[in-house]
C-alpha cells in the first residue's frame, strides 16, 4: 500500500517535473527572442543617427522612443516584472521613473546656460 | 529542511529566491532599492543634459565619441545582461554547474565592457577632455564613470558569490542571492541604454 503510494506520487511528481520543464523552455524562448528585438533597436538607433538620411530632431525624438521601449523589453521579460507576485516591485519602479522624469525635466529647465 | 541544506532536484521549490521570509524581504527591498537607483541615475542625467554644451575650450562631444567603441560595449553589455538570465533560468532547474558557467560568462563580458570604458577614457584624457576641463567634462565623467563604477561593484559581487559557494550547490540561502545579482546587472544595462542613447548618440548630432 506505501508501495503503491510512493508509486503515484513519483508519476506526478515527473508530470509536474515536465510541465514546469516546457513553461522554462518557453521563457528561454521568450529570452531569445527579447535579446534579438533589443538587438535590433540597437542597430536601429546607432543608424538613425549616423545616416544623413534622417533630420537631427526626429532622430532625437526617434531613438529616445527607443530607448523607452527596450527598457520594458529589459524589465518586463528579463527582469521578470511580468511574472505573478510582482505587484510590489512595479509599484517601486513606476514611482522611482515617476521622480526619475521630473527630476531630469526640472533639472535641465534650471540649469540656465547662455 | 535547513535553509542552508543543499537543495535536491526532488525538495526544489518553484522559485528557490522567494522560498523564506528571508528570501522575499530581500527580493522586494531590492525592488526598492533599484527604484531609488533610478531616481540617483536621474539626478546625473538630468545634470548632464542641461551642461552637455558647455565645453568651453575643450573638445565638444561630437569630435570625441567614437561610435563604433560605444557600439561593441553596447553588445557586451547587452549580451551579458542575456547570458545572466540564462544563469537564473539554470537555477530554476537546479543545473548548478550551468548556472555558474552563464554567470562567468557573465562576469568576463562584465571585464571586457569595463576595459573598453579605461582605454575609451584615457583617449579622451588625451584629446583634452578631462574631468575638469569644464562643466561638459565633469558632468559627463560623473554619469558614465558612476556607471561604470556600478559594473566594476557587480563584477566584484558575482565574483565573490560565485567564489563563497563553489561547492555548495543551491541552497535556500543563496538562490535569493543569485537572483538578486542578476536583476542587479540587468538593471545596470538599462542605465546603459540610456547612456548610449542620451549621451553617445544624442551627442553626435549636438
Amino acid at each position: 500500500m506505501a508501495d503503491h503510494q510512493q508509486k503515484s506520487d513519483k508519476t506526478v511528481h515527473r508530470h509536474e517535473a515536465l510541465q514546469k520543464k516546457l513553461a522554462l523552455k518557453e521563457e528561454r524562448k521568450h529570452h531569445n527572442v527579447s535579446f534579438i528585438m533589443m538587438i535590433l533597436l540597437t542597430l536601429v538607433a546607432f543608424y538613425a543617427i549616423s545616416s544623413d538620411k534622417i533630420g537631427d530632431s526626429f532622430a532625437v525624438m526617434f531613438i529616445l522612443v527607443l530607448a523607452v521601449v527596450q527598457v520594458f523589453f529589459q524589465l518586463y521579460i528579463w527582469m521578470h516584472l511580468s511574472h505573478k507576485g510582482h505587484e510590489f516591485p512595479i509599484w517601486g519602479m513606476a514611482s522611482g521613473i515617476l521622480i526619475a522624469a521630473i527630476t531630469v525635466a526640472s533639472l535641465m529647465g534650471m540649469i540656465w546656460t547662455s | 529542511m535547513h535553509a542552508d541544506e543543499r537543495l535536491t532536484d526532488a525538495n526544489f521549490p518553484d522559485h528557490p529566491e522567494k522560498a523564506t521570509l528571508e528570501g522575499k524581504n530581500k527580493f522586494l527591498g531590492f525592488w526598492l532599492f533599484l527604484g531609488g537607483e533610478t531616481v540617483l541615475f536621474a539626478t546625473l542625467f538630468g545634470t548632464y543634459l542641461g551642461l552637455r554644451n558647455m565645453h568651453m575650450d575643450g573638445p565638444a562631444g561630437e569630435e570625441i565619441f567614437k561610435l563604433p567603441m560605444v557600439f561593441v560595449a553596447t553588445m557586451l553589455l547587452l549580451t551579458s545582461s542575456l547570458t545572466s538570465v540564462y544563469s537564473v533560468l539554470a537555477m530554476k532547474q537546479n543545473r548548478v554547474k550551468a548556472m555558474q558557467g552563464w554567470f562567468i560568462v557573465t562576469l568576463i563580458l562584465g571585464l571586457a565592457f569595463l576595459g573598453l570604458e579605461i582605454y575609451e577614457f584615457v583617449e579622451y584624457v588625451h584629446e583634452g577632455h578631462t574631468f575638469t576641463s569644464s562643466a561638459f567634462g565633469s558632468a559627463f565623467y560623473t554619469l558614465v564613470g558612476f556607471h561604470g563604477g556600478h559594473v566594476l561593484f557587480g563584477c566584484l559581487w558575482i565574483a565573490t558569490l560565485l567564489a563563497r559557494n563553489w561547492n555548495r550547490g543551491l541552497t535556500l540561502v543563496n538562490a535569493p542571492k543569485y537572483y538578486l545579482f542578476a536583476l542587479y546587472w540587468h538593471f545596470v544595462d538599462v542605465v546603459w541604454v540610456f547612456i548610449f542613447t542620451v549621451v553617445y548618440l544624442m551627442g553626435k548630432v549636438g
